[in-house]
């Protein structure tokens, strides 16, 4: 735009949500904020090079070597088929993770595309569309996603589509509200008086400035999607054995948990510590991006 | 500030009072030295804008920010409140001092109702429940509340602002305290209604024979409602005084600002109304300053 | 109040709509022939030509949905092809034992998470809030599955402190008559065996609760320090009560409204996350039963759990929105427009919802 409007641009939302200096006392970053986000950084750098840092074959079953306990050799033992578990979880992450984010993904394009139909279709669709969002809040995830995934036939594929099928209302309702408010503010109106489209309108300005909130949202959601996508796994409708994903691994080696602790313990440490680290980060992304949040102070 | 003639010892004395709170950058004084007494069956005012410390020195009275560092002494009866342990402060709260909360809306619990919060400070003393909702529909109706023992079991959000602020002196004098302070009681109501509470205000505090100390920053209710007037800027008394001493020749410049930003019955129409602020001294005070 | 309970009324048809309208597109999503599935894998030509009939598959799909419908509404849910037992039989059979299982949950919940949530509010900062928020943010973050099998692995199996599975010692049993063992040893007269079918709930109770106490912990903390920070407070102060009376009357009760309805939705959400508790600790219930049907293929067993859970939900929820009417006045009696508060509790709860686990 050649125009001197100071309207902001495209990346607005994600550059406010990387630059913004936190303003209250709890903004600046702890010693914990930092370590989560490392812990964080390190599990997305695990899901896109972990295959590659397992010092053994993931799949290599050496009977021989059955559940041997952590020492030397295995760090974290072996499990039924002898393979080595440091490395399933470490190859297990990229399946978890990439599962995770592919709910949050589709669920986030489905959720933004009606969040936005609804705050700016007009009153009736506006109605129809919350109505739907409502019913699928009032249902519960795990049980509708393992309905959705069984009928489709178990696979992880099934279990992430399941999954985002029952995500994104909750997204599509953030959307609508954040919608509605940037639509009403001032550089929009702005625009809109200097002729710019009602398409653009939406696309360029006022959707990117609905973003961060979202963003930072997404990144909360992270560990409550792996903590389902994963226990979908478990219950035998997401990723099938002899897969090394978390949850998969768990379920496989349900039978060996209480004689061989280890075989349990290391894949659950994995989901439980990129969860809290998720977690962490969002909050800290909160209060760094809107420490006014309505949704602040939880 | 010097002393002037009261009736009898004073029931609140507070003298030298320091109070300070904690704050990111080191502690930050906000009462610095306050000295002031009322008597039995006297209405004393402390006036000043907001941010003066008013206050800070009227929740000191009864301990009730539990931050806060203060020195000095704030004598009820006689004993220092501010060397009581907590629970004798306890049996202070209420029974011997009453406070009347500014805002009528925040002040009452929203899910309780008014009645079993008005009768709270007899209860929590061992009264029996229907003794104490007696004496609460009685004060309820003297206060001018219609119907008071239907209106006993209704919640908050069904009385008016007003009325609310009826119930909210009614939880202050139940359990009929010597010393009643009142923070800005009238502020948040409309004029009309400010007038009628004031003056139930004063009946009540002259039939128990009460010491009343009034925080306000509106220095025009003061002049019908108290004897005495002091005058709180920065945490400091600047002035203090009979009210018609005060009214007629104020000595402090931050006094004459403060009366010349009263509207008056004959003021020129159109007259700009100052705030004392803007008058008395432009730099040192800030914007917040202004609310009339 | 009136239009309150038509409005939350209103809802709850829309959502039993809602649900049943995702189960029938569960049944027509199948891959295949949704009539084999019925029928079940090992079924004759006859068998699913028949179930083809019965199931109305040739005709069109509104219809379809129509006779769906009707048939969901007197309760026929379609018959599994592993027990080959009408559906809706086989749960109504497992159902108590889970409601057992969380209404335990339930308990170990409150009784863990209300006393946490207001200490930790009470005492920010301190050393009390942070082991608070430490469990909250550790509560989140495990998967339940896990910690079931990490628990008995420790407890039961190392420890022996709790018994592995099941809900009774081997060789003790007790006449089936609500189906939920301790109440049914209770009806029975036999102390011994009711402390059995304790021992025997306490894992898979506390394994199930442990998530949904971290997030009745952290709502409780932070609407408990908004609580105690609000005016009413300081003048409860004022009048003379004594701390624990400004924290449980004032405090708790008011930061309760919005807690009440977060622990109600809990209900529905505990039968569902069954489903990853009960067949750790080999108990029988709706959600190890949807589990087994997963496993067996067995697609109208598990269509009907989905159904009966989300059915139970519903129904949860709804009372909880009555149950707010007790909690709340301000639904009760409004006779006056609020400045704001009012609405703040319901936004607050309606946005909590959107936290799901």
């Amino acid at each position: 735009m050649s125009t001197t409007t100071p309207v902001p641009t495209r990346s607005a939302g994600l550059r406010n949500l990387l630059t913004r200096k936190g303003g209250n006392k709890q903004g600046h970053t702890t010693f914990v904020d930092r370590a989560a986000l490392g812990v964080a950084g390190l599990m997305v750098l695990l899901a896109l090079v972990g295959p590659y840092l397992a010092p053994m074959d993931p799949y290599a079953v050496d009977l021989a070597k059955s559940l041997t306990p952590p020492g030397s050799e295995h760090w974290m033992g072996t499990d039924a088929n002898g393979r080595d578990i440091l490395s399933r979880v470490l190859a297990g992450g990229r399946t978890t993770i990439l599962a995770t984010v592919a709910v949050i993904a589709v669920a986030t394009v489905i959720g933004t595309l009606i969040g936005t139909a609804a705050a700016l279709g007009g009153r009736i669709v506006d109605e129809i569309l919350m109505r739907i969002c409502d019913v699928g809040l009032s249902l519960p995830a795990i049980v509708v996603a393992l309905g959705l995934a069984a009928a489709m036939g178990p696979s992880l594929q099934s279990a992430v589509i399941a999954l985002a099928a029952t995500w994104w209302p909750g997204y599509a309702r953030l959307v609508r509200t954040l919608v509605r408010e940037t639509r009403d503010a001032e550089f929009v109106e702005s625009a809109r008086v200097l002729g710019v489209s009602r398409t653009r309108l939406v696309l360029r300005h006022v959707l990117p400035n609905s973003l961060s909130a979202l963003y930072v949202q997404t990144t909360l959601d992270v560990s409550a999607v792996m903590l389902v996508i994963s226990g979908l796994s478990f219950v035998g409708v997401g990723a099938q054995v002899p897969a090394s994903e978390w949850g998969a691994m768990i379920a496989a080696s349900r039978d060996t948990a209480i004689t061989a602790w280890w075989t349990v313990l290391f894949p659950g440490l994995a989901i439980a510590l990129t969860a809290i680290a998720f977690n962490l980060v969002g909050d800290w992304l909160r209060v760094r991006t809107d420490p006014t949040l309505r949704t602040g102070g939880r | 500030m010097s002393g002037h003639p009261t009736q009898g010892t004073p029931l609140l004395r507070i003298q030298d009072l320091c109070v300070s709170y904690p704050t990111p950058d080191g502690l930050k004084e906000v009462v610095r030295g306050v000295d002031l007494s009322v008597s039995r069956g006297e209405r004393v005012a402390l006036v000043g804008e907001s941010g003066s410390g008013k206050s800070v020195t009227a929740r000191s009275v009864l301990r009730l920010d539990s931050e806060a560092r203060t020195s000095g002494r704030v004598l009820i009866d006689g004993q220092d409140v501010l060397e009581m342990n907590s629970k004798e402060v306890r049996r202070v709260r209420g029974a011997r001092a009453g406070l009347v909360f500014q805002d009528p809306l925040a002040s009452l619990n929203p899910v309780k109702t008014v009645g079993w919060q008005i009768t709270q400070p007899l209860r929590i003393r061992g009264m029996g429940r229907r003794e104490a909702r007696r004496r609460a529909v009685d004060l309820l109706g003297r206060l001018g509340v219609a119907d008071p023992a239907r209106r006993f079991d209704d919640y908050p959000h069904q009385f008016s602002g007003g009325m609310r602020q009826r119930v909210v002196i009614a939880i202050a004098v139940i359990a009929e305290p010597q010393v009643l302070i009142a923070d800005e009681p009238t502020t948040a109501l409309d004029v009309q209604v400010q007038a009628q509470v004031l003056e139930l205000l004063g009946e009540l505090a002259q039939e128990k024979d009460m010491a009343v100390l009034l925080i306000t920053h509106d220095l025009g209710i003061v002049a019908g409602f108290a004897q005495r007037v002091a005058v709180m800027r920065d945490g400091k008394l600047v002035e203090e005084g009979d009210v018609d001493r005060v009214y007629a020749s104020p000595r402090h410049p931050y006094t004459r600002a403060l009366l010349d930003a009263v509207p008056r019955i004959g003021d020129q129409p159109g007259r700009r109304l100052g705030t004392a602020a803007a008058t008395a001294d432009p730099v040192s005070v800030s914007p917040e300053g202004e609310e009339l | 109040m009136l239009s309150f309970i038509a409005q939350r009324l209103g809802m709850m048809i829309l959502v039993l709509a809602g649900l049943i309208t995702v189960t029938f597109l569960m049944t027509q999503v199948l891959p295949g022939d949704p009539a084999r599935a019925a029928a079940g894998r090992n079924a004759t030509v006859e068998q699913v030509d028949a179930a083809r009939e019965r199931l109305g598959l040739d005709q069109p799909v509104h219809e379809q949905y129509v006779s769906y419908v009707s048939r969901v509404a007197q309760g026929d849910l379609g018959t599994s092809v592993f027990t080959q037992r009408p559906v809706i039989e086989d749960i109504a059979q497992v159902l108590p034992s889970s409601v057992e299982l969380v209404l335990a949950a339930m308990l170990i919940n409150v009784a863990v998470a209300l006393p946490l949530g207001v200490v930790s509010a009470y005492r920010r900062g301190k050393g009390a809030d942070l082991s608070a928020r430490l469990v909250a943010l550790l509560g989140a973050a495990v998967p339940v599955f896990w910690l079931g099998l990490i628990l008995q692995a420790f407890l039961s199996a190392r420890w022996g402190l709790f018994p592995l599975t099941g809900h009774l010692g081997f060789g003790s049993s007790v006449p089936t008559v609500t189906g939920m063992t301790t109440v049914d040893a209770l009806l029975a007269g036999d102390p011994s065996t009711f402390g059995e079918a304790i021992s025997h709930l306490v894992l898979p109770a506390i394994t199930l609760a442990a998530a949904y106490i971290a997030v009745v912990t952290r709502t409780l903390r932070s609407t408990m320090i908004g609580a105690l920070d609000a005016d009413y407070i300081t003048l409860a102060r004022a009048t003379g009560a004594s701390e624990w009376r400004v924290v449980i009357s004032h405090g708790l009760r008011n930061a309760l409204v919005p807690t009440s309805t977060i622990l109600g939705m809990q209900l529905g959400w505990m039968l569902g996350s069954t489903v990853l508790v009960e067949s750790i600790f080999g108990r029988v219930g709706v959600g190890a039963y949807s589990v087994t049907a997963v496993l067996q293929n067995d697609l109208y067993a598990v269509i009907g759990a989905v159904l009966v859970i989300g059915v139970v939900f519903i129904l949860a929820n709804f009372v909880v929105d009555l149950l707010q009417l007790w909690l709340n006045p301000r639904l009760r009696k409004g006779k006056r427009r609020e400045r704001a508060g009012a609405d703040e509790s319901a936004a607050e709860a309606s946005d909590l919802a959107g936290e799901r686990t």
